[in-house]
């Protein structure tokens, strides 16, 4: 059997850059905010870590509404990486996540190669996150506007740069939008990555029929869905055959079973988002469901 | 019942699995839903709303967030009309159902208890009114709809009905019933109802009054307790607010009506 591992009863706790985690779930950037929210709601219980919503070096307030659109199997999001900006999220609300029951991983998003390693710079002076993702799916305004994630050298450039500063751990969020992902895994690992995230929202778009018009301001917009599952499982497997640091997944999650087979796919961690959006305690019920199916106490 | 409060409190609210007491429909396409939920009932103020799960397993892959219209014996009533698929599902709900449904969630009306307010709603939302109406000393409750069969039941003491095609009340829109009498009596002015309307409203309350004015918002809503960012509404000044916990009740000021009409929500 290429690629997919055989699970007969995988263990669900696990050291992943040096942490101990209590499950294999992370919550996915942009659904679970710093991770404040769900702890006082109770529901981090079973959460392995939180990825936090993209930080850049500027505040941004975000796009126009409206941001969401829910479709019949998923949903449209189009935020604008809406965030108060990294000197901010440092001083303001990086102390007051520091007691969360659970690491905390920054997504870290730039309009240059440069700003990426900027945002790290200034956030590694907090000791509360155990490391970074890094957002490649957002436009390269620096060079053109598309995606960094597109082209392996840009995404290999970025890594580069970010390994250059960073003190810890860094996976690079890869985008399904254009381009080669196994080819992009690959310049993120030589650039230093010390994992690569699989992937990103795919590009959508719902149009008005009687004003032709996009539903969504933006007009594009990410779209995420329980649906996306088999797309996210075949990538999760081509990128895990061609590298040899972690693989994250993201996507697609909406029971335990799905984890134990994006980890049979050879996902090490498994990001579950929009779920969070109906299960704000997701975590907790996706753990419970993958214990009563691998018998693990 | 006086209460004090309208902040909105993440730890506060829960989900819980809550059973359907009742389920009928008042007016056409429009449906009551009375839930069991004493934990609910005994923390949520005027003005907060309820993220109801429409169907169980995963699709719809969002809730649909509700007004709580009014508090009942053991838990609450929910008033909504069906737009779309959720609400369809929602509409079929039966009485020994159990749904998930998690509250109170947001911040719901600045409630003062030494206050008397003046209640402005249009079409469906005057279908949060009766929570505010039960809790604090009102003046008026004035009702607009498109026709008799939109008017949102709300049980007050002074309730003026208008309706677009006169078939209820007097025909006409919310703002002709907007007298200098009126605002004078009120110390607190709560709008509620569809984006042109309030700011209709708006337009026609005297710079006197502004600063009485509060206003409940809806939005489309991802999470409902303010990490997606998805339901953000445009504020004066620039920038945006998430309505899901920083409102949905805003002071009428906050708001910037031309940025959010654009929305086109």
């Amino acid at each position: 059997m290429e690629g997919g591992r055989i699970m007969s009863s995988p263990s669900l706790t696990r050291k992943f850059w040096g942490t101990e985690f209590v499950s294999p779930v992370m919550l996915a950037s942009g659904t679970s905010g710093f991770g404040e929210e769900l702890f006082k709601l109770g529901c981090l219980t079973g959460a392995g870590a939180v990825v936090s919503k993209a930080v850049t070096m500027k505040p941004r307030s975000g796009n126009p509404p409206p941001r969401l659109l829910e479709t019949p199997f998923g949903l449209l999001n189009s935020i604008g990486l809406a965030n108060p900006g990294a000197r901010y999220v440092l001083e303001n609300i990086l102390p007051a996540v520091s007691n969360l029951p659970c690491p905390l991983v920054i997504n870290v998003a730039g309009e240059s190669v440069q700003e990426f390693a900027d945002v790290v710079s200034v956030l590694k002076e907090s000791g509360v996150h155990i490391g970074y993702e890094i957002n490649v799916s957002c436009p390269n305004v620096a060079e053109g506007g598309a995606a960094f994630g597109v082209d392996p050298e840009v995404v290999f450039r970025v890594s580069e740069a970010v390994s250059q500063v960073a003190d810890r751990p860094f996976s690079v969020k890869l985008t399904p939008n254009g381009g080669d992902m196994v080819q992009a895994a690959v310049a993120a690992q030589q650039g230093g990555a010390s994992a690569v995230t699989v992937c990103n929202t795919f590009l959508g778009m719902m149009i008005d029929w009687k004003t032709g018009k996009s539903v969504i301001k933006r007009k594009v917009a990410g779209y995420t869905s329980p649906a996306l599952l088999p797309l996210v499982v075949a990538r999760v497997w081509q990128v895990s055959n061609a590298v040899s640091v972690p693989v994250i997944s993201s996507g697609g999650v909406s029971c335990g079973q799905d984890v134990l087979q994006l980890l049979a796919a050879g996902a090490e961690m498994v990001q579950v988002g929009t779920r969070l959006m109906r299960r704000p305690c997701a975590a907790g019920e996706l753990l419970d469901e993958m214990k009563k199916l691998t018998g693990e106490q | 019942m006086i209460l004090k409060g309208g902040r909105s409190n993440l730890q506060t609210a829960g989900d819980y699995v809550c059973t359907v007491l009742s389920s009928r429909q008042v007016l056409p396409g429009v449906f009551s839903v009375e839930f069991e939920s004493p934990e609910i009932s005994s923390v949520a103020l005027p003005g907060q709303f309820v993220q109801v799960e429409p169907s169980p397993g995963v699709f719809p892959v969002t809730r649909r967030p509700v007004t709580i219209n009014r508090l009942t014996e053991s838990g609450f009533e929910l008033l909504f009309d069906v737009v779309g698929r959720g609400t369809q599902l929602m509409a079929r709900f039966l009485p020994g159902d159990m749904v998930r449904v998690m509250g109170p969630l947001g911040k719901g009306w600045d409630v003062d208890q030494d206050k008397t307010w003046l209640l402005i709603g249009g079409g469906l939302g005057a279908a949060g009114f009766q929570f505010l109406v039960d809790s604090v000393r009102s003046s008026g409750v004035i009702i607009g709809a498109s026709g008799a069969d939109r008017v949102i039941p709300v049980q007050a003491q002074t309730v003026h009905i208008v309706t677009e095609d006169g078939s209820r009340g007097s025909r006409g829109l919310v703002t002709a019933l907007i007298s200098e009498e009126l605002l004078a009596r009120a110390d607190s002015i709560a709008v509620c109802g569809p984006v042109a309307m309030m700011e209709a409203v708006w337009n026609t309350i005297p710079e006197a009054h502004r600063s009485k004015v509060q206003v409940s918002t809806e939005s489309r809503m991802g999470c409902g307790w303010g990490v997606c960012d998805g339901c953000s509404i445009p504020v004066s000044g620039g920038g945006y607010r998430k309505c899901c916990v920083e409102g949905p009740v805003f002071p009428g000021d906050t708001i910037d009506w031309k940025r959010w009409k654009e929305a086109g929500l």
